[in-house]
């Protein structure tokens, strides 16, 4: 949903292998904003998919059947926002228990920023001001940090926690995609030239940060990886 | 003069306990309409009583999910007012970073608009809003709010969070339960008499515009705003559940902000004429 750039969108559409794909936006970490839903229905437009939106502050209005509606789709998307707030309702209305079943079932999760942070099992959040740690759904076994520019306060954070104990995990910078399928990494994507993914251990008291191969959208001929049957797919955006 | 002695009871002289006061509005909004305005002032009275010439207000949006709109409309409530008027978006803390607990102890008056009660309590857990809320009561900041804003100071509320109306938990400051906008959506008053019959600890249910307050006390006084909109005790009795009207103090209206200026004007002139002895 970067504006003016439908490479990542177009990526994960693909990926459905669906010829109109189901796909349900979450904009929970929003607060439901009206002005990202509508963004998301001008990015995700009916003659491509078949796209609805699930708002957790406007119940009457939406499906009933959360669940129902969840394991119908296609892909789930989830916007960006405050993490903190976006797992608090979830909790509270059931919906990390229905992705982790959605997950398992084949949907495709992704979502960028807040809705990347989600799916692992501990994330860099720099959106309440100063960076700090906290869990995730744990669907992938791995930490997450997003806005991974040079010099950001974020990257950092992140470094300081992986030496504290935090797990190894994944960056990626603005553009940059990490595409999970099952609980491995299967290749890193990018809407903008310069973008990268990377892969971050600890060793000893050494943050050891390697630059993944990113794969540039925008380039002719870059074809989406074809759907895997069977395969539980993540791809999250930073 | 010796050091201060000892109260009666012999432990150290304390300093007075600050009245802890909860406003709970069972429905209402923030218009230039008269019952809107009556609620706007009593607000800003309860908060100046703090002492404050200019009391600080703040409203949580958190509820509607902090939108534009409530937050627009509380500013066009309160902006032109003799107040300073704030807001805390836990959704747009990204933009604009704020000391939760600082911000929130600061205030005179903390004012919770409407939305899913549900989310309100998820986000105010994840982001450990609850014990500040519990401490500024404790300090008599008061506490206020409508419909969720209302129904979240108690231990629990009839809540339109997941489409029908059901029983959800409150933050509990307050014993027993409320259910809002008593007059208007049946379903939910009949959803909660129906809870309270099943074991929910009873309460009390209010109309649009009809409010109660606790200043200290173990029961409220009740207020409306409007001819009309009542406050109800509700109450388990063997066999069935039980509604009594409370009676409450009717809310005048104050005049709109160009009309006062209209009418100390008019004043001023007759003034003006009177000791002219232009008029009797």
């Amino acid at each position: 949903m970067e504006s003016g750039n439908s490479l990542l969108d177009d990526y994960v559409l693909a990926l459905t292998g669906a010829e109109r794909p189901r796909v349900c936006f979450l904009p929970s970490a929003s607060g439901d904003a009206d002005h990202y839903i509508v963004r998301f229905y001008r990015a995700f437009s009916a003659h491509r998919c078949e796209a609805s939106h699930i708002s957790l502050f406007r119940r009457e209005q939406g499906p009933e059947d959360l669940r129902r509606h969840l394991l119908s789709q296609d892909l789930i998307y989830v916007g960006g926002g405050s993490v903190i707030s976006l797992l608090g309702v979830w909790r509270a209305h059931g919906i990390d228990a229905i992705l982790r079943e959605a997950w398992e079932a084949g949907v495709i999760l992704c979502g960028l920023s807040a809705g990347s942070l989600c799916w692992f099992s501990e994330a860099v959040t720099g959106f309440h001001g100063a960076p700090q740690r906290l869990e995730g759904l744990g669907l992938l076994p791995f930490s997450n940090c997003v806005h991974y520019e040079p010099g950001s306060k974020r990257r950092e954070s992140y470094h300081c926690f992986l030496r504290e104990g935090m797990r190894a995990g994944y960056a990626a910078e603005d553009g940059a995609a990490l595409h999970f399928t099952g609980e491995e990494l299967s290749r890193v994507i990018a809407s903008r030239p310069e973008a990268r993914g990377y892969r971050l251990d600890v060793s000893g008291q050494r943050v050891v940060e390697m630059r993944i191969a990113t794969t540039y959208l925008g380039e002719r001929g870059v074809v989406p990886a074809a759907p895997l049957p069977e395969a539980l797919s993540t791809a999250v955006a930073a | 003069m010796g050091p201060p002695g000892p109260s009666a009871d012999g432990g150290p002289t304390a300093p007075a306990t600050p009245v802890r006061r909860i406003l709970a509005l069972g429905g209402h909004d923030f218009t230039s309409r008269p019952p809107d305005r009556a609620v706007c002032e009593l607000l800003l009275r309860l908060a100046g009583e703090r002492g404050a010439e200019r009391p600080r207000i703040c409203i949580l949006p958190t509820a509607s999910g902090d939108t534009s709109e409530q937050i627009g409309r509380f500013y066009a409530a309160f902006g032109e007012r003799s107040c300073e008027p704030s807001d805390l978006s836990l959704f747009r803390l990204g933009r604009r970073p704020m000391a939760l607990r600082d911000h929130l102890l600061s205030q005179d008056l903390i004012y919770v608009g409407g939305g899913s009660l549900v989310n309100l309590l998820a986000v105010w857990e994840a982001h450990d809003i609850a014990s500040i809320l519990s401490l500024a009561w404790r300090r008599g900041i008061v506490l206020a709010g409508q419909s969720a804003g209302a129904m979240c100071w108690f231990e629990a509320g009839i809540t339109k969070s997941s489409g029908k109306p059901l029983a959800a938990p409150g933050l509990g400051l307050l014993s027993g339960s409320l259910c809002v906008h008593y007059n208007n959506e049946p379903e939910r008053r009949a959803a909660y008499l129906q809870a309270v019959a099943e074991g929910m600890p009873g309460g009390y249910g209010l109309d649009d515009y009809a409010g109660l307050l606790w200043e200290g006390e173990d029961s409220p006084s009740a207020v409306t705003a409007r001819r009309g909109a009542r406050a109800y005790r509700v109450c388990a009795r063997d066999d069935s559940v039980s509604e009594s009207p409370l009676a409450a103090r009717f809310l005048p209206a104050p005049a709109p902000a160009a009309l006062r200026e209209d009418i100390a004007e008019f004043r001023r002139i007759k003034t003006i004429r009177k000791r002219a002895g232009w008029l009797g």
